[in-house]
């Protein structure tokens, strides 16, 4: 039987998908080695950090599906960082482990469903019946506090360094539900909650910290809780991976968590 | 507006009647009162850096006609930084970031997405109690809001990074160099973690990447929100970077990747606002010599996030 290559594995990704690939993206490509590279085992993580890559290649995975970028800057673009010396210490630990680099952003959120959401609810016990409608990522919970509520998610995810803005003791149960630096805006009057990954604090187009600063002050019910970037998508990456394994029978195929970056003071 | 009287004057310069002169020049400071607008002129004068074309700078709230009694540096003007203006007697609020949430600042909310059809414009948004309350809040109290970031940060010598240094106690350093470099005590990071805390009396905002037990002696500071580029350029330089706001995607996993990489590298992000805040206090301080009629005061936002246990 020929090896598997990984030029196979991303037109077994593209046929899969169920709509045509997206030419124009600049995110999900090649971002090391090639489509000729020989595919031993697959690994899906959310970021293609050194210790992931260290530790799919200590798994005999060498095809590495990250979901962000892997040079430190989205576009992957090489003359911000190549003449870092640690953009070099990363080139030679690729190569040193026959690495090939395919990314999968942009059409993965594009899938139906998004399994960064589908895997971010499942950790959270979010579930369907709850949601006001598929695919609204808006759930009616039971009523509880913000504080409750914000602990149970550190519990679920073993987020170290969440973050909440807002009362603690608000009366919430309207959550809605964001990843990545995709998080909705917090002014919806139908939600109490937004979760969400990343989100810059000021002058983007709604900044959810301080409209919660205020509704607080004003005793209006709001929260805004960030699980970081991280955190919030590499859930996602699980499902990714059975969804690959699902068509690619003859390697493995497994998570690789490049887990949360930060640790929090005491 | 509301004419402050001159036994409301005497009360808020806080001057018993014995104080007799000061009492007297009361009047005479109170006929002289400059308007918001006077003293937006005297900033751009004064402030060292060509006025842009394209700028967030401007009004964003209130009459610029209006004489100032107070005025109240921040940075970020929330309802509860403008309840303190008010209570202080300040009536120019002059913020570094947005006053209605959003780049644009527009005080009524965004317009919705979903548009009525082709061709049709978006419907206009309900009306949203937080924006509402906080526009009539500053009409009741006759305030006026003022943004200064744009220029205030093009400053020479960084005013954010000055702040920063000088609340976390760096500023007296003899070897900084470049603006943005000090030494500390060689500590640890975990201990300096802990120092940082305290002296920004963050709550739960601060979120760190390095090993606790990293010896720290060179410290680079990038306060507001800054972009990869930054990073590349002063991590290397130093053993620890303290950030506002940075790119989780872009200097978090450098800096991750640093210490996989076993490089004595550490970054602690304290968070855009409470980075921000001490240069909003350098603000008022040269505000008070160039407007010296009116009293100039910081009032902290502090740290917007908490950490569940």
């Amino acid at each position: 039987m020929a090896a598997l290559t990984a030029g196979e594995v991303v037109a077994r990704i593209k046929s899969h998908l169920g709509f045509a690939w997206r030419e124009n993206t600049y995110r999900d490509t090649f971002k090391f080695g090639g489509p000729d590279t020989e595919v031993k085992g697959i690994a899906t993580t959310m970021f293609c950090s050194m210790g992931a890559i260290e530790q799919a290649a200590a798994a005999g995975l060498n095809m590495i599906i990250p979901h962000e970028d892997t040079y430190w800057n989205d576009r992957d673009d090489l003359s911000v960082v190549d003449a870092d010396p640690l953009y070099r210490t990363k080139v030679e630990l690729m190569t040193k482990h026959q690495i090939v680099i395919f990314r999968m952003h942009d059409h993965m959120h594009a899938q139906r469903p998004d399994f960064t959401w589908v895997g971010l609810t499942r950790v959270l016990g979010l579930t369907s019946d709850q949601e006001t409608a598929p695919q609204s990522h808006r759930f009616t919970i039971p009523e509880t506090t913000l504080e409750a509520l914000a602990s149970d998610f550190k519990k679920r995810l073993g987020d170290k360094a969440i973050r909440v803005v807002g009362d603690p003791r608000a009366k919430v149960r309207r959550v809605q539900v964001g990843v990545g630096y995709a998080t909705p805006s917090v002014a919806s009057p139908d939600i109490d909650v937004v979760v969400s990954g990343e989100q810059q604090e000021a002058d983007g187009a709604l900044d959810s910290p301080e409209y919660v600063l205020d509704a607080t002050s004003l005793g209006i019910a709001k929260g805004w809780i960030m699980l970081g970037h991280n955190v919030s998508e590499e859930q996602g990456m699980l499902e990714m991976a059975q969804w690959v394994k699902s068509f690619t029978p003859e390697v493995p195929v497994q998570l690789i968590r490049s887990g949360e970056p930060f640790w929090a003071p005491k | 507006m509301k004419r402050v009287s001159r036994r409301e004057f005497v009360t808020v310069a806080g001057i018993g009647a014995a104080a007799a002169p000061f009492v007297l020049r009361a009047p005479k400071l109170h006929a002289a009162a400059p308007t918001a607008q006077e003293i937006v002129d005297r900033i751009k004068q004064r402030v060292g850096v060509a006025w842009k074309p394209e700028t967030v700078d401007g009004f964003k709230a209130g009459d610029p006609s209006t004489p100032v009694t107070g005025i109240v540096t921040t940075a970020m003007a929330t309802m509860s930084v403008l309840q303190e203006a008010v209570k202080q007697r300040a009536n120019l609020v002059i913020t570094f970031e947005p006053t209605y949430y959003s780049k644009a600042d527009s005080p009524t909310p965004p317009a919705g997405r979903r548009g009525g059809g082709p061709g049709t414009p978006p419907p206009e948004a309900p009306a949203d109690p937080v924006f509402t309350a906080k526009r009539e809040f500053i009409a009741k109290n006759n305030l006026v809001v003022w943004r200064f970031n744009d220029h205030w940060r093009a400053r020479t010598p960084n005013p954010l990074v000055q702040g920063l240094s000088a609340s976390l106690g760096l500023a007296s350093s003899t070897a900084a160099d470049a603006g943005q470099r000090f030494d500390v005590h060689a500590t640890t990071l975990d201990a300096l973690v802990i120092d940082v805390k305290k002296k920004l009396g963050s709550r739960g905002g601060m979120r760190i990447v390095g090993d606790p037990h990293l010896r720290v002696q060179r410290v680079g500071l990038l306060p507001g929100s800054t972009p990869i580029q930054d990073t590349l350029k002063l991590l290397p330089t130093v053993d620890c970077v303290i950030a506002g706001e940075v790119r989780e995607w872009e200097s978090v996993e450098y800096a991750r990747d640093l210490v996989t990489a076993g490089q004595p590298k550490s970054l602690i992000a304290i968070g855009r606002i409470v980075s921000e805040d001490p240069g909003m206090r350098v603000c008022a301080d040269w505000l008070g010599t160039i407007v010296p009629e009116v009293k100039s005061h910081w009032v902290t936002v502090g740290d917007p996030y908490w950490r569940p246990l």
